[in-house]
């Protein structure tokens, strides 16, 4: 899903605000930022961020002592009664918030120019771009890392024709036999994301693969072992 | 994230909001690869690790001591004490919170329940542990029922009994306090009002009872709770009220009992074992020792204390019921002794008797069967189950007179089998209760100079700890099968506790120390230079910390009716910080074990 390199020249080419140049610049050496978005709906063109947290991995760690995270206010739609359901971010929290254009240059800065990593990072990503355009006139340029598309490789890589694919989060989570943390609160979903993305990133480098037949790994026994 | 690092989860529970708050703040998660390394031996750690996922393994050299799991943290000596003991190495995918030094150093500094999860002498952890879920005391009193607290029994004396027959009657019970049963009414006499009746109003001893008692009874219900009693006694200022079971008159609670059950009633126990005029008369007192086991242990008192109170109670059963069977014969050339745990004074929960007779010369042989009998009946009776060794009085190996038994011990030093050790090793923990002490200082000191030095002797004595392993806690459940028991359960008396008894046990034999105690023996011991104090320190600390569990876990078995399991305990249950002081404890047995092993070369046994 990373943008091409002729699309990166492109927006490096019409950034709007050349403040923002280090978007462009390659992030530090074994980093990534982990990022979710909390929406009032799955439609980029009408719909709005109302969370957003993002939180920097760099080698194995994912550093939560150093995360992003805020509420957004909506600048013009009203949060439907069924995103409001999913998040329990009421209007009242989201009316303590800052408009995204006052949230997103902190937000840049925080992931300068290292790969983002989530799930179904895509669509972050595009709900991002929407408000980049109207601030610095151009699409995020960072490499995405999507931690479904590791899951898949790992899992279904070699599956025969005909196999049954299970991507969802949860789905995944269980797999890798990571405790699931409250979902959609916007910073569990990126710290779990960076769980994820870490342990398939290293089952990856030691050629492991996900067994197709386990069902998960279990209640883990009570002394761990 | 961090919202969802678990505050619950001991020792973190001991934090406040707001230090939860700066805690959770500072958090990082880190990612263990299968086989990583995360602490090695000699290393300072910059974090707090707090498993989130996975497992990792706790080695020492070639031993598995431990393996942690989700909610387990590690490793408090490398953060606070300067540098890890052992390996921490991942065995799987492994996923743990990283809490920093510096912050965990500034909430040590600030909160004291928490920093007791960082003492290094593992029985002080304990303690501070073990105080948070038993902050009840008084509370438990109070819900306490009236029938814990209440005696019987209900004397009943008819209206024109004379002021005489009552005090008789009441004498006869021993109680303070007798129904009068008048023209279908009831009413209370007491000692009180008899007293007042005769030395204040000078009445004499043949008027009627009806005519000093009162008939305005307060009474409560057996199943009612202590604190509606107070209400009452408070409200119509009574020392005294009436207790009632199903209707019925059963006894009266007074103020002097509820006492009793706040201080589990241990102080009442001598004096009602004094009372008794026959064995039956030694079956309540009996049944209470046992019962303020479980109080005082609710009530927060630390189980050697609980054991010295236990041991201190029965002791005086067994003078009372010797006085009470033993013919004049037995009496005069016997004498009872106590041994194992009960001779230790480390038994809590009644787990078996070990007692014995030592004659100084022949007795009727008719009434010594007689005895045999009777004093190993009415014990069964009392509660105490029978020893599985048969090492009571009722088995004629161990109530002989003097030279038979030692006779007996040469042959058992002689004999090379695991029996004849274990019967040395009960034999060497006697103590003698009442009679002819000097019998059993002879015996011991025979026992002790045909011991004392012999090397190949004592090793194999001292071989009898490594009849059981002490494993790592939550490691091979091949282990576990070993010492006979479910996976995930530790036998704690044969993994913990038995080898710090038998060490010493072995240790003061070579050192012809006398102590039976195994504190005493310790003391004895670092006296004598076997060990230093600060290691002697901690092993005394971990045999507490087995003995508290292992009292936790007999206390369940009683509850629950299933007294197999009273050793047994399940790492899985225990909350982390438990699991992390019985940890370090295995490991101080462990350390332990391998100085006996070098000491009397125990390899050499196979």
């Amino acid at each position: 899903m990373s943008r091409g390199a002729l699309w990166r020249l492109f927006y490096r080419a019409s950034l709007g605000d050349h403040a923002y140049k280090f978007l462009f610049e390659p992030g530090p050496p074994d980093e990534a930022v982990a990022l979710d978005c909390e929406t009032t709906g799955l439609d980029p063109r009408h719909d709005d961020i109302v969370a957003v947290a993002a939180v920097r991995i760099r080698g194995n760690r994912i550093l939560t002592s150093e995360r992003f995270e805020a509420f957004v206010r909506p600048e013009d739609s009203q949060a439907g009664a069924e995103s409001i359901k999913v998040h329990r971010i009421r209007q009242r929290d989201v009316a303590d918030a800052l408009p995204m254009r006052k949230v997103l240059p902190d937000l840049l800065r925080f992931i300068g120019g290292r790969p983002l990593v989530g799930y179904y990072i895509d669509f972050d990503v595009r709900m991002l771009d929407k408000y980049a355009m109207d601030l610095i006139e151009v699409k995020l340029p960072n490499p995405q890392i999507e931690v479904s598309g590791m899951y898949y490789d790992r899992k279904y890589g070699n599956a025969p024709p005909g196999t049954v694919f299970d991507l969802r989060f949860d789905n995944i989570l269980k797999d890798l036999g990571i405790p699931p943390l409250a979902a959609h609160d916007a910073l569990n979903d990126a710290v779990m994301a960076g769980m994820a993305y870490l342990a398939l990133r290293d089952m990856k480098a030691r050629g492991v693969r996900i067994r197709r037949d386990r069902m998960g790994q279990g209640p883990p026994p009570p002394t761990g072992g | 994230m961090p919202s969802a690092f678990d505050a619950s989860n001991p020792p973190f529970d001991r934090l406040t909001q707001e230090e939860i708050g700066e805690l959770r703040a500072a958090l990082d998660i880190a990612y263990l690869r299968p086989g990583e390394a995360v602490l090695i031996p000699g290393q300072k750690s910059e974090h707090l690790h707090v498993v989130i996922k996975g497992s990792i393994e706790v080695r020492d050299g070639g031993t598995l001591n431990a393996v942690l799991g989700p909610k387990d943290a590690f490793d408090s000596r490398a953060l606070v004490h300067g540098a890890a003991g052992e390996d921490f190495i991942a065995t799987e995918e492994t996923l743990c919170y990283l809490i920093p030094r510096g912050v965990v150093l500034n909430l040590i500094s600030r909160n004291a329940g928490f920093a007791a999860f960082f003492y290094s002498e593992v029985s002080a952890k304990l303690d501070a542990f073990a105080r948070a879920h038993r902050q009840e005391g008084m509370e438990s009193v109070l819900r306490a029922r009236v029938r814990e607290a209440s005696r019987g029994p209900a004397v009943m004396v008819p209206g024109d009994a004379t002021l005489a027959e009552a005090a008789a009657r009441m004498q006869e019970a021993s109680i303070n306090a007798a129904y009068v049963r008048e023209d279908g009414r009831i009413g209370v006499v007491t000692g009180m009002n008899l007293a007042k009746a005769v030395l204040l109003k000078q009445l004499p001893l043949d008027t009627p009872v009806r005519q000093v008692c009162h008939f305005d009874v307060i009474a409560v219900d057996a199943e009612d709770f202590i604190f509606e009693a107070l209400l009452l006694m408070t409200r119509h200022d009574r020392r005294r009220v009436a207790v009632r079971t199903a209707g019925e008159f059963t006894g009266f609670l007074e103020d002097i009992h509820i006492l009793g059950l706040v201080a589990g009633n241990s102080q009442l126990i001598p004096g009602r074992i004094d009372r008794a005029r026959n064995v039956a008369d030694l079956a309540a007192p009996a049944q209470d020792i046992q019962g303020q086991v479980e109080r005082l242990h609710r009530q927060g008192v630390k189980v050697e204390q609980i054991a010295e109170i236990t041991s201190d109670l029965n002791r005086r059963l067994f003078v009372k019921l010797f006085d009470l069977l033993a013919p004049p014969a037995i009496r005069k050339h016997g004498c009872l002794m106590i041994m194992g745990s009960e001779g230790r004074g480390e038994q809590t929960v009644r787990t078996d008797q070990d007692n014995g007779l030592l004659l100084d010369g022949p007795v009727p042989a008719a009434e010594l069967t007689r005895f045999r009998q009777d004093f190993s009946g009415a014990l069964a009776d009392f509660g105490f189950p029978p020893c599985p060794g048969d090492v009571m009085v009722r088995n004629p190996l161990w109530s002989q007179p003097l030279d038979g038994l030692l006779r007996q011990l040469r042959l058992w030093i002689m004999d090379r089998t695991p029996e004849a050790a274990m019967n040395l090793a009960i034999f060497f923990d006697a103590v003698a209760v009442t009679g002819r002490t000097s019998l059993l200082a002879e015996a011991k000191h025979a026992l002790a100079e045909m011991m004392r030095g012999e090397r190949a002797l004592i090793a194999r004595f001292a071989n009898l700890v490594e009849s059981f392993e002490t494993p790592g806690l939550g490691a091979f459940s091949a282990l576990m099968e070993k010492v006979g028991v479910a996976a995930d359960a530790i036998d704690i008396k044969k993994a913990g506790i038995f080898p710090i008894v038998h060490g010493m046990r072995a240790m003061a034999m070579d050192r012809g120390i006398m102590a039976t105690s195994t504190a005493g023996r310790i003391e004895a011991l670092v006296a004598a230079g076997a060990f230093s104090a600060a290691f002697g320190q901690e092993l005394l600390s971990a045999l507490r910390v087995f003995m508290e569990y292992r009292l936790r876990a007999q206390l369940e078995a009683v509850r629950r009716g299933v007294l197999e399991t009273e050793a047994l305990v399940l790492p899985g249950s225990l909350s982390p910080a438990d699991r992390d002081i019985l940890r370090d404890a295995l490991r101080i047995v462990r350390q332990f074990r391998e100085t006996l092993r070098s000491r009397y070369n125990l390899a050499a046994f196979g």
